[in-house]
């Protein structure tokens, strides 16, 4: 079982009375960047606070123009990681390949972190939100295409000797021969984030990769989720291994459940109704018409919906309450969901610093060994699954 | 009224939806549909078709028809359509195009001028013009753009259209088979037009290279595509007027048949 600290780095700030999206259109002037300044800094801190606590690994994502997530560059922070920590995995994830053109440019400073941290990255790569091919004005009915093809070039260019021509339907390139190249070989752990879309759960399995369950879906949906990337393991002719599946979940540790919730749940809904607006929105062509059948099956139970704290507990979308309370949630969810990697968010919307340092002891201190007792160390399964992404547990 | 009936023809990118009724003639006429995907049953067609040959082939993504996958922009959609015309056996036609249907149609003439004889564009995008630009349709919610694309709000597809905004807080409870057809018709639509919006920046300029002499009809209502678009074909095909609708919105083909195949029996005679 391998535990990681995930940051979305949101911005707490939105005026009272701004009822609108927080993706694409949100003004920026809602931005201070004084405030901005701020964040960035309390936010790297909380991710370092993570390995100093024992956590296994720290995540950083990419999104664009939204108070959802200001952090457009992943790898900026990333790099600063690499270099203020010692000792965990530093998972970016992941890069949105179909943004960066020509997408060498994410085998280069995914390369360049993996030097700087001695070999401690996870490379995550995704297709990007809905949202950010509105951002980028960049044709959806590509998404699929040209995350495949930049993820054909990266691996090459990682995996194979350069100089060489690549020609795709999208990349064209005449000299390929990237400086630097990863330490770890022949290159990094690769994850990969998805919502269930039958496509990404094939790739993953196809190529032996981790998925990456997205959060904010009734926990039953997560077991859906699961289940069929199991299957695709299983169509691919092996059984899945747990550390090859990923849970991303709000978790809050509090004294009591009573003091837990207290605490907590005016930070959540600031997330669920005043960040999420928008996030969910599908343009044309970004999912084959099999996937989209399947995602609107889940749609319903997107956190979008919450009207109440009770369908908060009951549904599982933050796992919220004393020490007992949420190593027990947690447990049994790892156990019935099959996954070997946890990857909590115990800074959501706008919970304060002091709020997350304490969120993050409690659970390391009270949660996290009483998890690892119970959950032993697990083997790395397959052969695509380089021996550096051992979990130092 | 002539009833069209439905067939398909082999093209390139794979089978084609092709509806088609009327009797042979020298220019038979070739309907291009919106983004809306209209054809089959629509009024318009089948008045046309009481006096001459129609034929409304759907794009790829559209009804039955394949091959989106081999479609990435506006210049194989030309191609495409090219395809089509060989494959119908037309060596020249008239062409009338609604709203991406007349882009199509534009990109068409100005490559193979001597394949269309007579054309109208009704509420055609494809341009781009400075000051005047085309209202969003993606990720818009529907009832905002019932009121740009029909004119009456008692239209059945405006008001099938302001129904399905209450659906959106649960996409689940929405029959997949509604949905089905509409989320291929929008990617087919994303792939010609995402970017550049809705206009090909090379267009204008070759304008001047259509021959057929060119209806432009501009829709009063219109709440997509201002005037100055109509004004700009007009100005930049040599033979070309613009004729206005009053009381017509953005989809005047499927809405106002009357008053559309008025303008389109009188341009391109009977």
């Amino acid at each position: 079982m391998r535990f990681f600290s995930f940051h979305l780095m949101p911005y707490p700030g939105l005026p009272s009375d701004y009822d609108g999206p927080a993706w694409i259109t949100c003004p920026n002037e809602f931005f201070d960047p004084r405030l901005g300044g701020e964040l960035y800094n309390r936010y790297i801190d909380e991710l370092l606070y993570a390995e100093e606590l024992g956590f296994d690994g720290v995540c950083v994502n990419e999104h664009h123009q939204n108070a959802y997530g200001i952090m457009p560059s992943p790898n900026l922070i990333a790099s600063v990681l690499a270099r203020q920590t010692e000792r965990v995995r530093i998972a970016v994830v992941g890069n949105a390949l179909p943004l960066y053109d020509p997408p060498t440019r994410v085998a280069e400073e995914f390369a360049m972190i993996d030097c700087i941290s001695g070999g401690r990255l996870i490379a995550g790569m995704v297709v990007g939100g809905g949202p950010e091919y509105y951002s980028f004005s960049l044709n959806p009915a590509h998404a699929r295409e040209r995350f495949a093809e930049a993820h054909d070039l990266i691996l090459k260019v990682w995996t194979e000797p350069g100089p060489f021509e690549f020609t795709g339907k999208h990349y064209k390139l005449r000299y390929v021969n990237s400086w630097p190249r990863p330490i770890q070989q022949p290159h990094p752990e690769i994850w990969i984030p998805g919502v269930g879309s039958l496509e990404t759960l094939e790739f993953v399995a196809k190529h032996r990769y981790a998925y990456m369950g997205i959060p904010y879906f009734h926990i039953s949906a997560f077991e859906r989720m699961f289940a069929m990337m199991r299957d695709a393991c299983e169509k691919e002719g092996y059984v899945a291994d747990p550390l090859q599946l990923g849970w991303l979940v709000p978790i809050f540790v509090g004294e009591t459940d009573a003091e837990a919730r207290r605490h907590y749940e005016e930070h959540f809904w600031y997330f669920v109704r005043r960040l999420l607006p928008g996030i969910n929105i599908s343009p044309p062509g970004y999912t084959s018409v099999r996937s989209a059948e399947n995602i609107m099956k889940n749609a319903g139970t997107f956190a979008l919906n919450l009207q109440t704290w009770e369908q908060v507990v009951e549904g599982q979308y933050a796992i919220v309450g004393s020490p007992q309370t949420v190593t027990e949630m947690l447990a049994a969810n790892i156990e019935r969901l099959g996954v070997g990697n946890l990857l909590g968010l115990f800074q959501l919307g706008t919970l304060s610093a002091a709020d997350t340092r304490r969120n993050l002891e409690l659970f390391a201190t009270e949660v996290m060994p009483g998890l690892r007792a119970a959950f032993p160390g697990t083997q790395l399964p397959g052969t695509s699954m380089p021996a550096a992404a051992a979990a130092p547990s | 009224m002539t009833a069209l009936s439905a067939g398909t023809i082999d093209t390139e990118v794979g089978s084609i939806e092709v509806h088609r009724a009327g009797r042979d003639g020298p220019a038979p006429l070739v309907y291009l549909h919106s983004a809306q995907g209209e054809g089959p049953g629509m009024a318009l067609l089948e008045e046309l078709a009481d006096t001459r040959q129609v034929v409304a082939p759907l794009f790829p993504g559209f009804g039955a028809s394949e091959g989106l996958a081999q479609i990435d922009d506006i210049e194989d959609a030309a191609f495409h359509l090219l395809d089509v015309l060989d494959q119908l056996g037309f060596p020249e036609c008239d062409l009338v195009g609604s709203s991406l249907g007349g882009w199509m149609a534009a990109e068409l003439s100005v490559r193979w001028p001597q394949r269309v004889r007579r054309m109208v564009l009704v509420n055609p995008v494809g341009l781009y013009v400075e000051g005047a630009p085309i209202t969003e349709i993606f990720g818009r919610a529907p009832s905002a753009l019932a009121d740009e694309l029909f004119a009456d709000r008692e239209y059945p597809i405006a008001q099938l259209m302001r129904a399905m905004d209450g659906m959106e807080a649960d996409p689940s409870q929405i029959p997949f088979e509604l949905v089905r057809p509409i989320l291929q018709s929008q990617a087919a639509t994303a792939k010609v037009g995402w970017n550049p919006y809705l206009h090909d920046p090379k267009l204008r300029g070759r304008l001047g290279r259509i021959t057929a002499p060119t209806l432009v009809v501009h829709a009063r209502k219109d709440g997509i595509v201002p005037r100055a678009h109509a004004e700009a074909y007009a100005s930049a095909i040599p033979d070309a007027k613009v004729a206005d609708l009053d009381d017509a919105a953005h989809l005047a083909a499927l809405e106002r048949p009357a008053e559309v195949g008025k303008l389109v029996v009188e341009h391109l005679g009977s």
